[in-house]
């Protein structure tokens, strides 16, 4: 098959798996569009030293299976090729997502401003909590539908997790260019992050549980809460 | 429309909370205990919303049927909690105390707690304040000499409490001797009985007039004076009343 006459790369471009070309000193050559994402979360060094460590031991390509993580990315895998001693090429392989076994309820959800939810639960921290707290949010975020007594229960039991925090931050901003799957279509990202020097996590599995009922990817660290929530219109 | 008032940042975070979401399908509690202004408070808020109370559990069935907006009063004293079902529906529930925690964490998406009024002294002092001005208008006298100061403050009860001790300190206050002599006459008259009654009965009038008197003039050698009894006559009657 004679494929040289064929462009590849918008292939690449629109890939859902980050690739990143580096030339022989780290620096990058080419990126796609989910790399670029994935540069949100991790250094170049550090991607380079990735590459650096799988690489085959000799020309050609080396597919190595590990667990990665970078925020919400996770990775079951990675590719480290070079065909000559200037460029080095390392491709991830996203993990895929759990599917929630629920569906979704969709009488359930109810067009709600997400901003709304969110201070009315702030508010409710501030009766029991009086730790300092940082909201940046983006108002321009469009109403969406919501589950919103589960979802108000879940930002009660994120937010409890920080009862004891000192200067929480707290994020919520559509994910620029990141999508997620919901009845076979493409719905955009809301991300709620929560972070301070450290929370409770007696309520981790609570938090699980309820996010994955209402579709909400979650992750959940030692000083952190991330929840991406699907807008659906 | 009733009117809720609090200086308490608490309370204003709560009234926050429930302003944000009037609008949505969410369901709330205030706990707390009785005589703090929970169910004021939710009546305030949500002026059109059904009232049930959680002692009828088969109302509070019906309720649920009927209405998308209701405040439930006495959660606490609902026997099928487990088995409602609040979904899409506005609900505001106001309970004494937290029976079940699981079953509030469960069903509630909001969970606030209405501190007791020693707690909000901000508050207690505008609610005393309002039960003067109630009491002076429904008692029909004039507390305009009396500075709220001296009024006395009862929160074991929180405002029940409250109220009951400044309707009474002001009735009291603004007896005069034709007042007192009825009291004490309504009084004896339901009372007296057995074949000792002048003794026991005498100490409404003794006990207090010793106790003001020592009060206002100090020692027991001048109020003997005062009251042109012998001072071991006296010594003798603070002694057989109890008088520390």
């Amino acid at each position: 098959m004679n494929t040289e006459s064929i462009n590849f790369q918008s292939f690449v471009d629109w890939d859902n798996s980050p690739f990143i070309l580096f030339s022989s000193l780290g620096k990058i050559l080419y990126l796609n569009n989910a790399a670029e994402i994935l540069f949100g979360y991790v250094t170049k060094k550090e991607l380079f030293d990735l590459a650096l460590a799988y690489a085959p031991q000799d020309f050609g390509h080396k597919t190595t299976t590990m667990s990665l993580n970078y925020d919400s990315f996770t990775f079951y895998a990675i590719t480290i090729g070079y065909e000559n001693e200037d460029q080095i090429s390392i491709r991830f392989y996203n993990a895929p997502r759990v599917r929630p076994a629920t569906p979704i309820e969709r009488d359930k959800l109810v067009n709600t401003d997400i901003n709304l939810l969110l201070e009315a639960n702030i508010a409710l921290f501030r009766t029991k909590n009086s730790n300092a707290l940082q909201l940046l949010t983006d108002h321009d975020i469009p109403e969406f539908k919501i589950d919103q007594n589960n979802f108000s229960k879940l930002l009660r039991k994120t937010l409890e997790a920080f009862r004891a925090s000192d200067s929480i931050h707290i994020t919520l901003k559509l994910l620029t260019g990141e999508h997620v799957i919901i009845d076979g279509k493409k719905k955009p990202i809301v991300q709620l992050s929560v972070e301070a020097n450290g929370r409770y996590s007696d309520a981790d599995e609570e938090i699980k549980n309820i996010a994955t009922h209402c579709h909400i990817a979650h992750l959940l660290k030692e000083r952190s809460i991330k929840l991406e929530i699907p807008l659906i219109g | 429309m009733e009117q809720f008032f609090t200086r308490s940042e608490h309370v204003q975070n709560i009234i926050k909370g429930f302003n944000l979401t009037k609008t949505l399908f969410v369901s709330s509690i205030i706990i707390g205990e009785a005589h703090t202004g929970k169910k004021l408070l939710a009546r305030s808020l949500f002026p059109d919303a059904y009232v049930v109370s959680g002692e009828n559990q088969e109302a509070v069935e019906d309720a649920l049927q009927t209405y998308d907006e209701l405040i439930i009063t006495d959660f606490e004293k609902l026997s099928n909690q487990e088995s409602l079902n609040f979904d899409n529906k506005r609900i505001i529930a106001t309970a004494n105390y937290v029976g079940n925690k699981h079953i509030i964490d469960t069903l509630f998406a909001f969970i606030y707690t209405l501190p007791p009024l020693k707690e909000r002294p901000e508050d207690t002092e505008y609610i005393k304040a309002h039960f003067v001005k109630e009491a002076e208008e429904n008692l029909m006298l004039s507390a305009h000499d009396i500075p709220l100061s001296a009024m006395p403050v009862n929160l074991s009860k929180n405002s029940q409490s409250l109220k009951s001790a400044i309707y009474k300190y002001l009735m009291t206050h603004a007896m005069n001797q034709k007042d007192i002599q009825e009291a004490i006459h309504s009084y004896i008259l339901k009372n007296l009985d057995g074949n000792n009654g002048y003794k026991e009965y005498i100490g409404l009038y003794e006990k207090p007039l010793i106790e003001a008197g020592l009060e206002k003039f100090g020692s027991q050698l001048q109020l003997s004076q005062i009251l042109g009894i012998n001072r071991n006559t006296l010594r003798k009657k603070i002694h057989e009343h109890g008088i520390d």
